[in-house]
């Protein structure tokens, strides 16, 4: 076997061990997530929180605020992913109404509305 | 005259190379070029002010619905170690920034409901501040959250009547340790005259933790006036500590641990003397043995 081929195989168990490492034994953590990257479990109870808190005061406002933590996706549009989720997640009836309930007006919501009737 | 790789009189150091040489691809695109990535982050990875909000939209939550168990169950996401001790500093943060908002008030309402073995008034019996949005910049600043916050009131859940009963402390005191619980929203000081020392005393109770400094302060009625900061410095050091974070003692209590053989000066932020000389006393015990004891200060106003 040719020194280049030798050189070759070299080279790529290098890079594999490269990649071992990098990916797996040691990847790139991430330790300041922002809620925009939370599991979509998550994200979801992020929102019922949300809703909970609208049923409570319904402050419209202070929800879409909220919901922006979640990304630049308008606040109406996470409410019903979230939503959805929920039913995929089996989450509760009450639950569920709560989140509707939220995601039902943000739809009518304007930016400076304030608190909803 | 050049070798090429295959010149016998190179030796193996070309498979070093290689290696050397593959390893460093490998990493750089492992880490740089395509490193793992997260796309199903829990709360606890997320970044310390984002943890804040969801720790008071927790809060807010509970304070809504008066779900202790799913509230517990949220915190428990973010892997706090102590997610009482957690919720506390938070409030103190928000506290020394002014936190007009009274955000504090909804944190503190939660992590008394989580300690074991406290009486906690039904949340939503209160009229209190729902909640607030901080924006993330600001928040790692420490800067005013931006906030809208409106009053829940559900008569329907009956209030827990709070029996106060005066217990000295018997754990050990840390400057934040237990929350406020109060019926007003806002602690504040009451605006008027300054106060004065009218109490300075040794106290020698084997009971208590050793050097344990103790602070009462009142208004001029004699009621106990919680929020009141206290800036306590000493030789290298401060610390500032609040009043009404153990209700159960009063809402104008505070403490704070003095270490043996050094001399505190304590003021109130606003509207006091300073009160130099502190230090832990030496008491008496038992067949001629001595302990370190604790001071009680009491502010009052004229």
């Amino acid at each position: 076997m040719s020194r280049w081929v030798k050189f070759l195989i070299v080279l790529v168990l290098g890079l594999a061990a490269g990649l071992l490492y990098g990916w797996v034994i040691n990847p790139v953590q991430y330790t300041d997530m922002s809620p925009g990257a939370l599991r979509s479990d998550y994200r979801t109870d992020y929102v019922l929180m949300v809703a909970e808190v609208n049923h409570a005061n319904h402050n419209l406002d202070l929800a879409a605020q909220q919901l922006a933590m979640l990304g630049s996706t308008p606040p109406a549009q996470i409410a019903a992913q979230a939503l959805q989720n929920a039913q995929l997640l089996g989450y509760t009836e009450s639950d569920l109404q709560l989140l509707s309930e939220l995601s039902s007006s943000l739809q009518s919501w304007q930016p400076g509305s304030g608190i909803s009737p | 005259m050049t070798e090429g790789p295959s010149s016998p009189r190179r030796g193996n150091w070309y498979l070093l190379t290689a290696a050397l040489i593959g390893l460093g691809l490998g990493l750089i695109y492992a880490w740089v070029l395509s490193p793992v990535r997260y796309v199903d982050a829990t709360p606890a990875s997320l970044r310390a002010d984002f943890k804040d909000q969801y720790r008071l939209l927790i809060a807010s939550s509970y304070i809504a619905t008066g779900d202790l168990g799913r509230a517990q169950a949220r915190l428990a996401l973010l892997k706090d170690a102590d997610p009482a001790q957690a919720l506390n500093a938070q409030a103190q943060r928000l506290l020394l920034a002014g936190d007009p908002n009274h955000a504090s008030t909804v944190l503190i309402m939660l992590a008394e409901a989580i300690q074991p073995g406290t009486v906690s008034p039904t949340p939503a019996s209160f009229p209190l501040p729902v909640s607030t949005v901080t924006r993330p910049a600001e928040t790692a600043t420490g800067a005013t959250p931006i906030a809208i916050s409106s009053p829940i009131l559900r008569p329907s859940v009956t209030p827990i009547a709070i029996s106060s009963p005066i217990l000295r402390p018997s754990a050990t005191p840390i400057a934040v340790s237990s929350p406020i619980l109060h019926q007003s929203a806002t602690p504040t000081s009451t605006p008027g005259e300054p106060f004065v020392v009218t109490k300075q005393e040794k106290v020698c109770d084997p009971s208590l933790a050793s050097g344990l400094l103790q602070v009462d302060v009142r208004d001029a009625a004699g009621r106990g006036v919680p929020g009141v900061e206290i800036l306590i410095t000493w030789n290298g050091g401060q610390q500032q500590f609040f009043t009404g974070f153990k209700p159960q003692l009063g809402d104008g209590y505070a403490d704070f641990t003095m270490t043996p053989g050094i001399v505190y000066n304590l003021q109130l932020a606003k509207n006091s003397a300073q009160v130099t000389g502190l230090s832990a006393p030496t008491c008496p015990g038992q067949a001629g043995t001595t302990y370190i004891g604790g001071l009680h200060l009491v502010f009052e106003q004229p």
